[in-house]
C-alpha cells in the first residue's frame, strides 16, 4: 500500500509521539476473570483485551474429542464498542481468520498429548482495539494458559513490526496499520526461539523484511519480560526466590 | 543430606542443567530440564521437577476424590469430580454383580446432588475415570460444609504423613474429608470449630508456597510448638503423591521432543 | 421456539441443606440478609474509544457496557425520535457454562428486559436527538459484554447501561449542505431519570434479592422490577418455571421501590451526577 501522508514528523515522532524503535506501554493483570481456569487482561497502548482459558475440560459435542491429544478451541471476538465505528456483534470473517491464526500460534507451545480426549478453550475478547490486537491477544492468552496450569513448552509472546514512511518501525498502531506501508505481526516462543505466527500486509523488499522480522522479535522479547513479571507478581508476590 | 535447590519458574524456564532425570511438569531439551508450568522447582540427584501452583485436577488412579452425583444411566451414576472428565460410579459397585435395573433402584441409593467420597479405581488415557466406594471410609457424605481449593495445594494441606490436616482437625474438633481434586468437606458439631478449620484451610491455600506457613497455622490454632512437625516445604507429600503422574501427566519427557530437539535425538 | 432445558448448574445437596437452614434463620451463605444487595463497584470511561462506558461489579458478576453514538434513520413510526439500541452478550469468558454462538433465548431476554427498563422510563429524552425529522436522527448503541457470571445478570447489566448512558459525552452532529458532519463538540446526554432494576427470586418459601449463581440454581421463580426516580414502576419481568403468590408479587414490588431508591442514590454517588 502506498502512503498518502507522512506518519513520522521531522523530529522522528510517530502519530502517537513514539520514536521508531519504541513499544507502546504494556500492562498485564493476571487472574482477572474469577470463573475462568486462567485469565489475563492486557493493555497494549490503547488496546484493552481479556484472554480467558477454560481447560482442560470436557469436549462438547463428545464426537469432536481426539483419542490421543487435546482439542484446542480459540475464539477472537471484538465487542461492538471496541472500534472507532460501532461493530455489529455477529462474528466477521476477519475475526474468524484471526481466531484460526491465534490458535495456530498457541498450539505449538501446548503439550496437547498430556490431555487426551479433553478440550482447552481460549477466548480472547477485545474491549478496545487500536492496532496490534491479535498480538496483544496472543500475549494475554499465553499468560492465561500459564495461569490455568496447562503444560506448555514455552510462553508465546507477540509483537508486530512494519514499514511507515519507508522506515521500519516496531509495534504498529491503528493509524499506522490503516495508512502505513506494511504491517507484520509475529508471535515467538522466546526460550525455544521459534516463530509461531507470521503474517504480512503490505510490501517489503528482502532487506526490509529481515529488519522487520528482527524488530518484531525484539518486541516479542520485551513483551515476554512483562508476561513473566505479571505471572511472578500474582504467584510469588514480592519474593524473588524461595526462602529456605 | 541431599542438596535441594528451589526456584520460582514459569513455563519455558530452565529448571536445571546437566544429566538429570526429568520427573514431573518438566521436559528435557538438550542438556536442560525445562519447566512446563508455573511453580517451584525441586532438583536433586534423583531428578528435577516442578511443583505446580495452578491447574485443574487431572485424575490419577487410586486418588481419593470428593464428587457430586449429576445423573444416572441404567448402569452407572455420572459424577462431577471437578476435573476435565466426568467420572462414573458403576451400579454394580453398590448393588453387586447381579445388579439389575429392573429391581434395584439406583435413585434410592444416590440421587442428583449427593456428595460422595470415592476412590478412582480405573483411569487411563482411553476412558473416563471409574470410581468405587467400596473401601473403608468411602461413600455418601450426608452433612458438612463443602469448600473448594486449588488441587495443587492439597499435598500441603495434608502435610507430612497427614500432620497438617490432623492438627487442624484436632484443634477445631472437626472431621475433614479431603479429595485430591480439591473438594473438601468439614463436619463437626461446633460451628465455631468449623469456621476455625475453614479459616486454617484458606490460609494454607493462599500461602502454600511460603516458608513459615506451619508457624502461622500453629498461631491461628493456638497449638504448642511440639505438635506440628516443622514442614516448611511443600515438597515431601508432593513427592509421594506425584510419582504416578509420570505415567499420565507430562509424557513430555519422552514423546514429542523430537519436534523441537535441535540435536536430532528423540 | 422455546424449549425447557436440563439445569447446567447442579448444587450439592449438602450446600442446598446449608442454604435452606441458613435462609430460614435469616442469613444467606455469603452472610447477607435476604434482601441485601451485594457491594456495587462502578468504573466509568473504561473504553476511551466509546462515547461512554462503565465496568460494573455486582459482587463477582461483572459487566462492561459501551455507548457509541452515530447517526442513522429513525425507527418506523418514530419519526421524531432518536433511535436507541441495547444489546447484550454473555461472553464465553464469563462462565464455564457458556457456549460461543448466537445469543440464546436467555441472553435475548436479558437484553430486552434491560432495554425495556431504559426505554419505558424514558431515561433518554429521545425527542431531543433528532437532526432531520423522519430522515436523520442520532442512533445510540449501548452494547453490553458480560465478563464474569455470578448471578443476577439482569440487574448488573442494567446498572452498567444506566451508568454508561448517564456519564457519556455525546458527539454533536449537524446538517450542513445536506450532509451529516461531526462538529467535534460534545454534549451532555438528555437524561430524565435513572431507571433501577431489582431482581428478587423465590427459594422455597423465602424471597431473596440479588441472587448468586448458586442461589439461582436453587430458585423456583424470579421477578425483576424496574422503577424510576419518581417512584413509579416502569418494567417488570417474571422468569423461570415456578410461580409467585399475589402477596409475594406485591411485597417484591414494594421492596423494589425502596431498594431501587437506595441503589439509585448509590449509583448517582458512584458516577458523580446530581
Amino acid at each position: 500500500m502506498v502512503q498518502s501522508r507522512s506518519l513520522i514528523d521531522e523530529s522522528g515522532k510517530r502519530t502517537d509521539g513514539r520514536v521508531i524503535d519504541e513499544l507502546r506501554e504494556v500492562k498485564i493483570k493476571v487472574g482477572i476473570v474469577k470463573n475462568a481456569d486462567g485469565s489475563a487482561l492486557i493493555e497494549f497502548g490503547k488496546n484493552k483485551i481479556i484472554a480467558a482459558v477454560y481447560g482442560p475440560r470436557e469436549v462438547h459435542p463428545k464426537h469432536m474429542a481426539l483419542s490421543d491429544r487435546c482439542v484446542v478451541r480459540c475464539r477472537y471476538h471484538m465487542s461492538p464498542f471496541s472500534t472507532d465505528t460501532r461493530k455489529s456483534p455477529a462474528p466477521s470473517r476477519r475475526e474468524t481468520e484471526i481466531s484460526k491464526v491465534i490458535r495456530e500460534s498457541l498450539e505449538p507451545a501446548l503439550i496437547l498429548e498430556d490431555y487426551p480426549r479433553a478440550a482447552i478453550d481460549v477466548f480472547i475478547e477485545v474491549l478496545q482495539a487500536d492496532g496490534g490486537s491479535r498480538c496483544a491477544g496472543i500475549s494475554a492468552a499465553s499468560v492465561a494458559l500459564a495461569d490455568a496450569g496447562i503444560n506448555m513448552r514455552d510462553m508465546v509472546s507477540a509483537c508486530a513490526a512494519g514499514k511507515v514512511d519507508d522506515r521500519i518501525v516496531i509495534d504498529i498502531n491503528d493509524t499506522e496499520d490503516k495508512e502505513g506501508g506494511a504491517d507484520m505481526p509475529v508471535a515467538y516462543m522466546p526460550n525455544l526461539k521459534k516463530i509461531t505466527l507470521l503474517q504480512l500486509d503490505g510490501e517489503l523488499n528482502p532487506n526490509e523484511f529481515n529488519t522487520s522480522l528482527d524488530e518484531a522479535v525484539r518486541g516479542c522479547l520485551k513483551v515476554y519480560e512483562i508476561q513473566r513479571s505479571s505471572l511472578m507478581e500474582k504467584y510469588f508476590g514480592d519474593e524473588k526466590e524461595m526462602k529456605e | 543430606m541431599q542438596e535441594v535447590k528451589r526456584k520460582y519458574v514459569i513455563p519455558g524456564d530452565i529448571v536445571a542443567e546437566g544429566n538429570l532425570r526429568p520427573l514431573v511438569n518438566v521436559f528435557k531439551n538438550g542438556n536442560s530440564i525445562v519447566a512446563t508450568r508455573i511453580g517451584i522447582t525441586e532438583s536433586n540427584n534423583d531428578g528435577a521437577k516442578v511443583i505446580p501452583l495452578s491447574g485443574i485436577y487431572f485424575p490419577r488412579a487410586n486418588d481419593i476424590v470428593v464428587g457430586k452425583i449429576l445423573d444416572h444411566s441404567s448402569l452407572s451414576w455420572s459424577v462431577d469430580i471437578n476435573s476435565c472428565f466426568a467420572a462414573h460410579l458403576p451400579a454394580q459397585d453398590i448393588f453387586g454383580r447381579d445388579f439389575s435395573p429392573a429391581h434395584d433402584d439406583m435413585g434410592r441409593q444416590l440421587s442428583t446432588g449427593d456428595v460422595i467420597v470415592a476412590r478412582i479405581a480405573i483411569f487411563d488415557r482411553t476412558r473416563d475415570p471409574i470410581l468405587t466406594i467400596q473401601d473403608k471410609d468411602l461413600g455418601k457424605i450426608p452433612t458438612g460444609e463443602l469448600i473448594k481449593i486449588s488441587p495443587t495445594r492439597v499435598p500441603r494441606l495434608i502435610g507430612k504423613r497427614g500432620s497438617m490436616i490432623q492438627t487442624i482437625e484436632q484443634a477445631s474438633s472437626t472431621r475433614i474429608t479431603i479429595g485430591q481434586n480439591g473438594i473438601i468437606v468439614v463436619s463437626g458439631k461446633d460451628k465455631d470449630g468449623i469456621t476455625l478449620a475453614i479459616n486454617a484451610i484458606h490460609i494454607v491455600e493462599v500461602e502454600a508456597h511460603t516458608s513459615n506457613l506451619t508457624q502461622r497455622i500453629r498461631q491461628l490454632l493456638n497449638v504448642p510448638e511440639s505438635e506440628i512437625e516443622s514442614d516448611d516445604t511443600q515438597t515431601s507429600e508432593a513427592s509421594d503423591t506425584t510419582i504416578n503422574q509420570d505415567e499420565i501427566n507430562s509424557n513430555s519427557n519422552d514423546k514429542e521432543m523430537g519436534m523441537i530437539n535441535s540435536n536430532g535425538t528423540k | 421456539m422455546s424449549l425447557s432445558k436440563k439445569s447446567t448448574v447442579i448444587v450439592e445437596n449438602l450446600r442446598k441443606k446449608q442454604m435452606r437452614e441458613s435462609i430460614s434463620a435469616g442469613k444467606r451463605l455469603d452472610g447477607r440478609s435476604l434482601d441485601e444487595i451485594r457491594p456495587i463497584e462502578i468504573e466509568l470511561d473504561v473504553i476511551k474509544k466509546a462515547n461512554g462506558s462503565a465496568w460494573v461489579k455486582l459482587g463477582n458478576t461483572e459487566v462492561v457496557a459501551g455507548v457509541k453514538v452515530e447517526t442513522g434513520e429513525p425507527f418506523e413510526g418514530l419519526e421524531n425520535s432518536g433511535a436507541m439500541i441495547i444489546t447484550a452478550e454473555v461472553l464465553p469468558i464469563a462462565s464455564p457454562h457458556v457456549e460461543p454462538g448466537p445469543p440464546d433465548e436467555e441472553t435475548i431476554e436479558l437484553a430486552r428486559v434491560v432495554d425495556r427498563g431504559v426505554r419505558e422510563s424514558e431515561m433518554l429524552d429521545l425527542s431531543k436527538l433528532v437532526l432531520v425529522p423522519g430522515k436523520i436522527v442520532y442512533t445510540i448503541f449501548v452494547d453490553c459484554s458480560v465478563i464474569n457470571v455470578d448471578g443476577n445478570l439482569l440487574d448488573a447489566t442494567s446498572y452498567a447501561v444506566v451508568s454508561a448512558l448517564a456519564s457519556c459525552k455525546m458527539p454533536v452532529f449537524e446538517i450542513k449542505d445536506d450532509k451529516v458532519i461531526e462538529t467535534g463538540k460534545t454534549q451532555e446526554p438528555p437524561i430524565t431519570t435513572l431507571p433501577i432494576s431489582v431482581t428478587t427470586v423465590r427459594i422455597g418459601d423465602y424471597l431473596i434479592s440479588d441472587p448468586t449463581t448458586e442461589e439461582e440454581a436453587c430458585m423456583d421463580a424470579r421477578l425483576t422490577i424496574t422503577t424510576n426516580s419518581k417512584g413509579s414502576i416502569v418494567a417488570m419481568q417474571k422468569g423461570l418455571k415456578g410461580y409467585f403468590s399475589i402477596e409475594d408479587v406485591k411485597s417484591i414490588a414494594d421492596k423494589a421501590l425502596i431498594k431501587g431508591e437506595e441503589i439509585r442514590g448509590k449509583i448517582k454517588g458512584l458516577i458523580n451526577i446530581g
